[in-house]
C-alpha cells in the first residue's frame, strides 16, 4: 500500500496548529510512517500533481487566497480545515464585526492605504469550498489530530464529537465555572478538547465553535439565574463567537 | 461478623496499614468539593464529606476502559483487569447505586469488566456526615444501608464504629490494631445517626413514596412540565454523567500506527446527547430535547424502576448540582407531577 | 457464574460478494468454527471489522440454508463501508444472533402470509420467505407487498422473479418513481394493498421498512380487519451492544436488541416512543 500523500497549507493564522503537530515529538515519526508529507512550496507547484489529504490551516481573508485555495481543493481527494480559524473563522472573524476601512488604519496606522494590505471579511474555509473533515480548536488537541490522521488513512471517517465540552469537563470531574458565577461557554460548545480550559480552572472560550444544535435561547436565559446579562455573554462568545452561524440569535 | 470502636489515630494507623498492602481509593478534596481518588496516606482521606463530584461507580465502570484488543489477524481478545482495590468511605446511596449497577451488570448476560472489578473490590461504607446541598436520601430510603458493602464506618462523636458485614470486611477487621470492643450505648448512638440521617438527608422533599413513582409516571406521559422544562436543556448529558444509578455507554474502535491492531473501548455515554438513540445514516429515534429529557426521568422512576422493583434514583442529588441551566432536580419535577 | 466476555466476536470469513445495487451489497460468510448461527429468521448480528468497528447487520439468509449465512448491507456508516471493501478470504468479527424472530414456527404455521417490505426491510424478510419457501407444507398462501423508491434499488431481483413464478405466492411490487423501462406499479406501499384479497382471521402480516412506513401500513391493515395480533413489525433502532446493557436501542422502556427487533403490534401499541 502505498503512503498517502498529505499536504499542509497555512492561510490566516498563527500557525500554532501546525506547532501542535510538530510538538506530538516521537508520535511524529509514527505520523511519518503512515503518511506522505509534501512540502508547501512543492505541493503548490503543479508537477507533484493531486494530494491524498490537504490540511489547510488558517482563515481566507484576502480574495486572492480563495483562488488558491480552490486550486488545492481541485487537487486534494480529502481536504480538512484544521483548527479553528479554518474550520470555524476562529479569532479572525472578529474584525468582521467592524468596518473594515477601521480595521485597517487601526492595525496598520497610516501605512493602511498600502496595496499589499487589502483585506476582505473573514471566511472559514467551507465558505470558499467544500471541506470533508473538520478538526476544530485553537489550537487543535493532538491526541484528537493523530486518531483522525489514523481514521484518514485508515479510510474511515473519525467521531467528532457533536455533543458539548460539559460531557467530557463531567468525565474529569471538575467543579464548574458556574458554581463560581463564572460565564462558561462549555454548555454550547464542541468537545473534543477533553475540556482543557475548565480542567485548568478556567471557563470554556468556545474555540471549538457550536455543537450543531446549540440551545442559545438556554444560555440567554440562564444568565440571570447567575446574576448576569445578555450582553455579559455575548461579550464572552465575542472571541470565537463573532459572525458565528448562530451569532446573532 | 464483628463490630470494633476506633478513634481517629487508631482509624489513621489502619487505613496506613491498609493502603501498604493495597490499593485504596478514598473521597479526598478536590478544590472546595470532593472526589474519589488513589489514596497516599490515611490524612487525605475526607469521611467529613458531603457529596463527592462523581460517583464511585468509576471505578467499576471507568469514564473509559479498554473492552477489547485486536490484533493485525483480526482476532479479537478480551480485556480485564484484575487488581484488587478497596473503595474507602462510600455513602450508603451509592452503596445502594452499586448493588443496583451489579444487578444489571450480571444479570440476563453477564458483563465479565464490570463484574471483573466489582470482584475485585472491598467496599468500605461510610455513614454520612455532613449533607450535602442537595441530597435527598433521606426521601429514597438510602439514608442508611444495611447490605451492600463489606464494612461500614460510623462517626459517633469521637469515635468510630466499624463494623463486618462479609469475610472481604472482616479480614480487614483483622489488620485494625488495637480497636476497642463497643459499649450498648455506643450502639445505640449508632442507631441515632442513622435516625438523624434518614431525617436529616432531605434537602428536597419529595411529596410522595417512592413507590407511587412508577405510578405517577404512567400517567404523565403528556405532562407540560417536560416541555416547560427541557426548553431550558443544554442536552450536555451532564445529569446522566454524574449519576451513580446511569450507565449507558457508547463503543469505539482506535487502531494503532501500524492501522492494524487495536483496542475497542467503551465510554460514558448520555441519553440526553443529541445522538444518543440516532441510527448510521441519520434518522434519530429520539431527537426531540422533550423526549430525551423525559426518558431519564422514566428510566429512573419506571423503566429500570419496574425491572429492579427499586426506584432507580438514590437522592444523591448531583444530578441537581451539576445541571447548569437548574432542571434536572427530580423531587422538583416529581413533586409537579402529583 | 460464565467468565465468557460477551463482548468478544467470533471470526468469520467472506465467502462471496456481490453489488445489488448502488449502495447495497451482498454478502455471504461462514463461521471459522464450522458450527452453524443457529438463527431465526429476522435477527440480527454484531458484525465487527477490526479497527473500525461493530454494527447491528440483519440476517439475510434462512437457518434451512445450512453452513453458511447471508446479509444485504446498505453503505451508510463507517463499518458497513468498510465491509465494501472486503474480498472473499477476509476475516470479520460475529456476535450474535441477537433478538426476536418473526414467528415461523409458531403463529405463522399453518397461515396465510402477507409480508409488507419496504426498501432494505426486503433483507430479514427474505429470511422469512426462504424459510417458508423450504417448509412450504407448513403455511397458507404466501403474498409479497415490496416498494422501493426507483426501480434501481430493487433488492434481490433475481429472487423475486423466481418467487414469482412459485404456485401460491404473490409478488406485487411497487416503486415511488418509475423510469422508463419500468412498466410495473408506481405509488407508495401503501397503494398496493387494496390489490390483494386476504382473509384476515387466516392471515398473518409481517411489516418491516423505513420508519416512516408502518403507522400508514398499519392503516391500512386496520381498514382491512386486520387483528392487532396478527401483526408483526421488525423495528430499527441503534442497537450498540445487542445484550441489553448500552441502552441506546430502547423505545421506552423497551430494549429492542433482547425484546425485538420483532414485536407483535398488539404488544408495542401503546408504546409512545414504538411506531
Ligand atoms: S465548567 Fe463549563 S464545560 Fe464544565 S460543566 Fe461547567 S459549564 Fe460545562
Ligand atoms: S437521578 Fe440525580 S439524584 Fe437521582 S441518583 Fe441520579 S444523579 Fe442522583
Ligand atoms: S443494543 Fe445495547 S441495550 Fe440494546
Amino acid at each position: 500500500m502505498s503512503k498517502p500523500k498529505l499536504a499542509i497549507f497555512d492561510f490566516t493564522c498563527c500557525e500554532g496548529c501546525q506547532l501542535q503537530i510538530v510538538n506530538l515529538e516521537e508520535e511524529i515519526l509514527n505520523l511519518i510512517s503512515l503518511v506522505n508529507p509534501v512540502e508547501w512550496r512543492e505541493a503548490m507547484s503543479e508537477h507533484i500533481g493531486n494530494y491524498d489529504i490537504a490540511l489547510i490551516e488558517g482563515s481566507i481573508t484576502r480574495p486572492e487566497d480563495e483562488e488558491k485555495l480552490r486550486r488545492i481543493r481541485k487537487r486534494a481527494k480529502i481536504l480538512v480545515a484544521l483548527g479553528s480559524c479554518a474550520s470555524t473563522g476562529g479569532v479572525n472573524k472578529l474584525k468582521n464585526n467592524f468596518d473594515l476601512q477601521e480595521v485597517k488604519h487601526c492595525v496598520y496606522g497610516q501605512a493602511a492605504d498600502m496595496p499589499h494590505l487589502h483585506t476582505a471579511p473573514t471566511k472559514a474555509i467551507d465558505e470558499v469550498v467544500q471541506v470533508d473533515y473538520k478538526i476544530y480548536g485553537c489550537p487543535i488537541d493532538r491526541r484528537e489530530f493523530a486518531y483522525i490522521v489514523r481514521c484518514l488513512a485508515l479510510g474511515k471517517s473519525p467521531e467528532i464529537p457533536d455533543y458539548p465540552v460539559c460531557v467530557e469537563c463531567k468525565l474529569q470531574e471538575n467543579i464548574c465555572r458556574y458554581e463560581y458565577d463564572e460565564i462558561c461557554l462549555g454548555p454550547v460548545t464542541r468537545a473534543g478538547c477533553g475540556a482543557r480550559c475548565p480542567s485548568c480552572a478556567t471557563w470554556c472560550f468556545g474555540c471549538r465553535g457550536h455543537i450543531e444544535e446549540p440551545n442559545l435561547s438556554a444560555a440567554k436565559e440562564i444568565m440571570v439565574r447567575y446574576g448576569k446579562t445578555f450582553q455579559d455573554l455575548k461579550n464572552r462568545m465575542n472571541i470565537f463567537g463573532s459572525k458565528q452561524r448562530y451569532a446573532d440569535e | 461478623m464483628s463490630i470494633k470502636k476506633l478513634d481517629q489515630a487508631a482509624l489513621d494507623t489502619w487505613v496506613n496499614k491498609l493502603i501498604a498492602n493495597q490499593s485504596v481509593y478514598g473521597v479526598q478534596a478536590k478544590g472546595e468539593r470532593f472526589a474519589f481518588g488513589p489514596l497516599s496516606k490515611a490524612e487525605d482521606l475526607r469521611l467529613d464529606y458531603d457529596v463527592t463530584i462523581l460517583p464511585p461507580k468509576k471505578y467499576f465502570q471507568p469514564q473509559r476502559e479498554d473492552l477489547l484488543e485486536f490484533n493485525a489477524k483480526g482476532e479479537y481478545t478480551s480485556v480485564t483487569e484484575t487488581e484488587p482495590f478497596i473503595l474507602f468511605g462510600v455513602h450508603p446511596y451509592d452503596v445502594v447505586a452499586i448493588a443496583q449497577m451489579d444487578t444489571i451488570f450480571s444479570a440476563d448476560n453477564y458483563d465479565v469488566h464490570y463484574m471483573t472489578r466489582r470482584h475485585n473490590a472491598t467496599i468500605v461504607a461510610c455513614d454520612v456526615q455532613n449533607a450535602s446541598a442537595n441530597v435527598f436520601a433521606g426521601c429514597m430510603n438510602t439514608a442508611t444501608v444495611t447490605k451492600g458493602f463489606d464494612l461500614l464506618l460510623t462517626k459517633i462523636g469521637e469515635f468510630y464504629l466499624a463494623e463486618a458485614k462479609t469475610p472481604k470486611g472482616e479480614k480487614l477487621l483483622t489488620d485494625l490494631p488495637g480497636g476497642l470492643e463497643p459499649g450498648n450505648l455506643d450502639l445505640a448512638r449508632r442507631e441515632q445517626v442513622w435516625k438523624d440521617n434518614t431525617g436529616l438527608l432531605r434537602k428536597h422533599k419529595l411529596k410522595c413514596n417512592p413507590q407511587e413513582l412508577p405510578g405517577l409516571l404512567e400517567k404523565s406521559y403528556y405532562a407540560p412540565v417536560w416541555e416547560a422544562k427541557a426548553k431550558l436543556c443544554f442536552s450536555c448529558g451532564s445529569c446522566n454523567l454524574v449519576c451513580p444509578t446511569c450507565y449507558c455507554f457508547d463503543v469505539q474502535d482506535d487502531v494503532n500506527w501500524d492501522l492494524q491492531s487495536g483496542k475497542r473501548t467503551r465510554a460514558w455515554d448520555g441519553c440526553l446527547l443529541k445522538d444518543f438513540a440516532a441510527v448510521a445514516g441519520g434518522h434519530n429515534f429520539r431527537s426531540s430535547r422533550t423526549d430525551r429529557y423525559r426518558h431519564r426521568f422514566y428510566r429512573k422512576a419506571k423503566y429500570v424502576a419496574e425491572k429492579l422493583n427499586q426506584i432507580a434514583c438514590v437522592g444523591c442529588g448531583r444530578c441537581i448540582s451539576a445541571c447548569v441551566p437548574k432542571i434536572a432536580n427530580p423531587v422538583e419535577v416529581f413533586n409537579e407531577l402529583l | 457464574m460464565s467468565n465468557q466476555d460477551i463482548y468478544v466476536p467470533q471470526p468469520a470469513t467472506l465467502l462471496k460478494k456481490q453489488p445489488m445495487t448502488e449502495y447495497e451489497t451482498f454478502y455471504e460468510f461462514k463461521l471459522d468454527s464450522g458450527c452453524e448461527l443457529g438463527h431465526g429468521p429476522g435477527q440480527f448480528l454484531e458484525i465487527s471489522v477490526p479497527g473500525i468497528g461493530e454494527a447491528p447487520i440483519s440476517i439475510s439468509s434462512s437457518p434451512t440454508q445450512a453452513g453458511i449465512f447471508q446479509m444485504v448491507v446498505r453503505r451508510v456508516g463507517n463499518v458497513t463501508t468498510a465491509l465494501s471493501k472486503l474480498g472473499p478470504g477476509d476475516k470479520v468479527g460475529v456476535r450474535g444472533p441477537f433478538g426476536t424472530k418473526f414467528p415461523v414456527d409458531e403463529v405463522m404455521k399453518g397461515k396465510d402470509i402477507l409480508l409488507v417490505c419496504g426498501g432494505i426491510g426486503l433483507v430479514p424478510v427474505r429470511s422469512a420467505i426462504n424459510y417458508i419457501l423450504d417448509n412450504r407444507r407448513d403455511y397458507g398462501r404466501l403474498t409479497i407487498l415490496y416498494g422501493v423508491k426507483t426501480p434501481a434499488d430493487r433488492l434481490f431481483a433475481e429472487e423475486l422473479a423466481q418467487w414469482k413464478a412459485t404456485p401460491e405466492v404473490t409478488v406485487l411490487e411497487t416503486v415511488d418513481r418509475g423510469d422508463e423501462a419500468w412498466d410495473g406499479h408506481v405509488g407508495v406501499i401503501t397503494t398496493l394493498l387494496p390489490l390483494v384479497q386476504i382473509n384476515p382471521a387466516q392471515t398473518i402480516a409481517v411489516i418491516c421498512g423505513p420508519p416512516v412506513m408502518y403507522r400508514f401500513v398499519l392503516k391500512e391493515l386496520a381498514k382491512m380487519a386486520m387483528e392487532d395480533e396478527s401483526i408483526f413489525v421488525s423495528l430499527e433502532r441503534r442497537m450498540k451492544c445487542g445484550v441489553g446493557k448500552c441502552g441506546h436501542c430502547q423505545m421506552n422502556d423497551l430494549y429492542v436488541c433482547q425484546k425485538g427487533p420483532v414485536f407483535k403490534y398488539s404488544e408495542i401499541k401503546e408504546v409512545m416512543e414504538a411506531i
